[in-house]
C-alpha cells in the first residue's frame, strides 16, 4: 500500500499537521502525530489533475489534506486506483484542446451559416403578426421623430403611385402578397425607401424626385421592400442578432463587450446581404408578373451613382468615411452585382 | 512584453523577533499558466455549447478551482468548494426570474415596471446571498472564509444605487410621448443626469464599504476605512483622463479639416484622416480608461481594507497594466478571441501579485490565531443557494 506525505488541516485551526496518507479500497487513512483518521472515499472531494498548482482534497467533515508535490500525489492516487475523469483527460492533453478548438470552429460556422437562419425562420413563423406590427409602429414613431418629416408630395401624385403599385401586385396570387400600406415622407437622410415590419412601406420624396417620378422604377423599389415584408426580415434579423450577441458574449464578453460586438456586426452584415438578395428576387417576381422589365431598376442605381459622384466632388468627409467603412461592414451586396442580377432577370 | 511586475515593495520578512511589533509582508503569488488555462477554457466552452449552457456551473467551478488553487498566500493556496449541482439550481431560479422579467415587458409597460420593481426589491438579497456563497466556498489553510454582511446592510448598500434608475425613468415618463420635448424638460433631464453623475462615487463607495467591512476568516474580520472623498478623487481623475483623451484628438482633427479647407488640392485622404481620427482616439480612450481605473480603484480599495492585525497593501501600477492591456487587445484581435485565457491569466497575475498581506503578528503565530469561532461550522449552508456574477 503506497503512502504519501502531506499536510492535514482540521478545518477549525489554520495550522498544518504533517501526515502520511494511505489510500485503501474504501477509505483514505490519515496518520500523523496524534492524528489517526479514516475518511470514507465518498466523503472526499478529490482535486483534479493540473500541471500547475498543488493538490488539495476536502472532506465532508470540514478537514482537508494538502500536498505541494503534485507529481507525487498524481502517482499515489493513480496507484491507489483513482482515475481522471474524461473531462480532465480532455483538458490535460493538447490533442484534446486542439480537438475542442476544431469542434468549436465547426459548430460556430454551422450555427452562423445554417443553424441560426433556420432557427430564426422557425421562431418568426411561430410568432404572431402582431409582434411585427408593434415593432413596425415603434420604428415608424422613431422615424417620424428623428429622420422624417411629413411629405410635400401632392396627394394626387401619392395616390397615382399607390394605385400603380396596387395594379402591379394584382397579377400575383393574393396569398403571396402580404398586407401592406404605402406612406410618403420627406427625408432628412437623403433618398431612401424602407420597409417596416408589419407591412408599412415608406417612400421618401427625395427618391421620387431622384428617379423623375417614374412609376415603374418606384414600383420596382417598392416591390423590393415588399419582399422584406413578405419574408418578415425585420423580425428575423432581430432574432438572429440577439442569438449571435448571446454567443459572442459567452466567448468574448469576459474580455470586452466592445470586442464582442464585432462578430455580431459582421454576422448581421452577412445576414443583411442575404436578405437583400432575397428581396431582390421577390422584386423580379413582382415586376415580371406585372409585365415590367426588371431592368428598370438599373435607372435607380445609375441615378444614385450620379448623386454619389456629385457629392464626392464636393468632397464630403463623411462620404469618404462611409465608403471606407463599407468595405468591412457592407450590409448590401455591391451595386454592380445587383445591376447584373436585374439585367440577367430581364434577359430571361 | 514581460508580464511580471516588480515584486512586493518590502521583501518577505522571515525574522521571528516577536517581542517587537514588526511588520511582516506575506507575498501573494499566482502560479497559473495561460496555456493550461487555455485547455481548461476551450473544453469548458465546447461543453457549454454542446449542453446549451447547462454545463455552466461545472465550467465555473473548474475555472475558479484553477484560479484559486494557483493563488498562493504565504505559499499556501486558496481553494474553491462550490458544488455545481447546487449552483445549477440557483442559476435556474435566477434565470426563471429574469425570463419572467423580460416577458413582462412585452406584455405591457405597467407589467414591465412592476417586474422591474420586483427585481430591484430582491436584488440586494441576491447579492448578499451570492457573496456569502462565494466566500463560504473559498478556503485557505483548510479554513473557510465568511461574509458577515447583514441583509439590512445589503439593502442600504444597493437600494440607493437604484435612485439613478428611478430618476431616469421619472424624467423619461415626464417627457411628452409625442412631439418635441420642451426646453424646460431638456434642462430638467440634464439636471437629473448631472445629479446622478455626482452621486455615482458615493453610491460606489457605499457598496464597497458594505462588502469590504464584512470579509472574515475565522475571528479575523476586515474593516474598510477609505473615505468618500478618496472615491470622488479617483473617479473624477478618471473623468479628467477621459475628457483629456477625447478633447485633444477632436481638436486635432478639426484643425486638420480647417487647414485643408484653405488649400485647393485637398484629397479625400485628408478627409479620411479627419473622419477616422476621432474614431481611433475614442477606441484609445476606451482601451486606456479601463486599466487606469482598475489600478487606481484596486489600490484604493485594498490598501484601505484590513484590521489591526492584518492589512492589505496594493501597488498596482498603471503603466505595466496599460501595456499588458494593449498587448492583450492586439493578440485578442489577431487570434479572434482565442488569446483570452492567456490574457486572463496575465491580468490576474499582475493584479494579484501587486497585493501583499501586511501583518504585525508573526506568520506562524497568525496561523495559530486563526481558528474557528464557536458556531462557525465549515461550509455555512446559508450561502448554498445562489451564486451570481455581480461585478465586484
Amino acid at each position: 500500500m503506497s503512502s504519501l506525505s502531506a499536510s492535514y488541516f482540521d478545518g477549525v485551526h489554520a495550522r498544518a499537521h504533517p501526515v502520511t496518507l494511505y489510500l485503501q479500497r474504501d477509505a483514505l487513512k490519515i496518520k500523523g502525530d496524534g492524528i489517526d483518521l479514516a475518511v470514507a472515499l465518498r466523503d472526499v472531494q478529490w482535486p483534479e489533475r493540473t500541471r500547475h498548482g498543488m493538490r488539495v482534497a476536502h472532506f465532508k467533515s470540514g478537514g482537508s489534506v494538502q500536498c505541494s508535490d503534485a507529481a507525487a500525489w498524481d502517482l499515489w492516487s493513480r496507484s491507489g486506483g483513482l482515475h481522471d475523469s474524461l473531462i480532465v483527460k480532455l483538458q490535460q492533453s493538447w490533442r484534446g484542446a486542439l480537438f475542442s478548438v476544431a469542434a468549436l470552429i465547426v459548430i460556430f460556422v454551422a450555427i452562423q451559416r445554417w443553424g441560426l437562419p433556420v432557427a430564426a425562420r422557425g421562431v418568426v413563423a411561430a410568432a404572431p403578426m402582431s409582434v411585427d406590427v408593434s415593432l413596425g409602429e415603434a420604428s415608424m414613431q422613431a422615424l417620424d421623430n428623428y429622420l422624417m418629416r411629413p411629405s410635400k408630395l401632392p396627394v394626387d401624385e401619392q395616390t397615382r403611385l399607390r394605385a400603380y403599385l396596387a395594379q402591379a401586385l394584382q397579377s400575383l396570387p393574393t396569398d403571396s402578397v402580404p398586407h401592406w400600406q404605402l406612406v410618403f415622407r420627406e427625408s432628412r437622410i437623403g433618398p431612401n425607401a424602407l420597409a417596416l415590419p408589419g407591412g408599412t412601406l415608406v417612400m421618401t420624396d427625395e427618391l421620387v424626385e431622384l428617379v423623375g417620378h417614374d412609376e415603374k422604377v418606384i414600383t420596382a423599389v417598392l416591390a423590393h421592400e415588399m419582399g422584406h415584408v413578405r419574408h418578415r426580415h425585420g423580425l428575423r434579423m432581430l432574432v438572429q442578432v440577439t442569438v449571435l450577441g448571446g454567443l459572442a458574449s459567452v466567448v468574448l464578453g469576459d474580455f470586452s463587450t466592445l470586442l464582442a460586438g464585432v462578430p455580431v456586426l459582421l454576422g448581421q452584415a452577412s445576414y443583411s446581404r442575404e436578405a437583400e438578395q432575397e428581396a431582390d428576387a421577390d422584386a423580379v417576381r413582382v415586376l415580371k408578373a406585372a409585365g415590367i422589365s426588371p431592368a428598370v431598376i438599373v435607372t435607380l442605381f445609375e441615378k444614385l451613382e450620379e448623386k454619389r459622384r456629385k457629392s464626392d466632388k464636393r468632397g464630403d468627409a463623411t462620404a469618404g468615411q462611409a465608403s471606407w467603412v463599407g468595405i468591412a461592414f457592407a450590409s448590401h451586396p455591391s451595386d454592380a452585382d445587383r445591376v447584373h442580377f436585374f439585367k440577367e432577370a430581364a434577359g430571361h | 512584453m514581460d508580464t511580471s511586475v516588480p515584486g512586493p515593495v518590502t521583501p518577505h520578512v522571515t525574522d521571528t523577533l516577536a517581542s517587537e511589533p514588526q511588520a511582516h509582508h506575506l507575498p501573494i503569488k499566482f502560479t497559473g499558466s495561460g496555456s493550461e488555462y487555455f485547455r481548461i477554457w476551450i473544453v469548458n466552452l465546447l461543453l457549454m455549447l454542446l449542453s446549451l449552457s447547462v454545463y455552466y456551473p461545472w465550467a465555473k467551478v473548474r475555472r475558479l478551482r484553477y484560479f484559486h488553487g494557483n493563488t498562493l498566500i504565504d505559499g499556501k493556496p486558496l481553494d474553491f468548494h462550490g458544488a455545481p449541482k447546487k449552483m445549477l439550481k440557483g442559476y435556474l431560479l435566477v434565470g426563471l426570474l429574469f425570463g419572467l422579467y423580460s416577458l413582462a415587458g412585452n406584455f405591457s409597460p405597467t407589467a414591465g415596471l412592476v417586474a422591474l420593481a420586483i427585481v430591484v426589491a430582491i436584488w440586494p438579497a441576491l447579492m448578499k446571498s451570492s457573496m456569502q456563497f462565494r466566500l463560504a466556498n473559498t478556503s485557505w489553510c483548510g479554513m473557510r472564509f465568511r461574509f458577515k454582511g447583514s441583509l439590512g446592510g445589503a439593502y442600504w448598500a444597493l437600494l440607493p444605487m437604484t435612485l439613478p434608475i428611478v430618476a431616469f425613468v421619472g424624467a423619461t415618463v415626464a417627457m411628452p410621448v409625442n412631439g418635441k420635448p420642451t426646453l424646460e424638460h431638456g434642462v430638467a433631464f440634464g439636471i437629473v443626469m448631472l445629479l446622478n453623475l455626482a452621486a455615482l462615487p458615493w453610491l460606489f463607495w457605499n457598496l464597497k464599504r458594505y462588502q469590504h467591512n464584512h470579509y472574515a476568516l475565522a475571528s479575523l474580520q476586515t474593516t474598510f476605512n477609505a473615505t468618500v472623498g478618496s472615491f470622488y478623487k479617483v473617479l473624477f481623475k478618471g473623468l479628467g483622463v477621459v475628457v483629456l483623451l477625447m478633447v485633444l484628438p477632436l481638436a486635432l482633427s478639426f484643425g486638420l479639416i480647417e487647414v485643408s479647407k484653405g488649400s485647393e488640392s485637398r484629397g479625400p485622404f485628408i478627409a479620411l484622416i479627419a473622419g477616422l481620427f476621432p474614431l481611433l482616439f475614442m477606441l484609445l480612450v476606451f482601451v486606456t480608461i479601463k486599466p487606469y481605473m482598475t489600478s487606481r480603484i484596486q489600490n484604493l480599495i485594498w490598501t484601505r481594507t484590513g484590521n489591526t492585525s492584518v492589512r492589505f497593501l496594493s501597488h498596482l501600477r498603471f503603466s505595466p497594466l496599460f501595456r499588458l492591456t494593449l498587448k492583450n487587445w492586439g493578440l485578442m484581435i489577431v487570434t479572434l478571441g482565442l488569446y483570452w485565457p492567456f490574457a486572463a491569466v496575465a491580468l490576474t497575475r499582475m493584479r494579484l501579485e501587486a497585493v501583499t498581506v501586511k501583518t504585525r503578528i508573526d506568520p506562524d503565530e497568525l496561523v495559530n490565531l486563526i481558528s474557528a469561532v464557536e458556531g462557525d461550522a465549515a461550509g455555512d449552508a446559508a450561502g448554498d443557494l445562489f451564486d451570481l456574477d455581480i461585478g465586484l
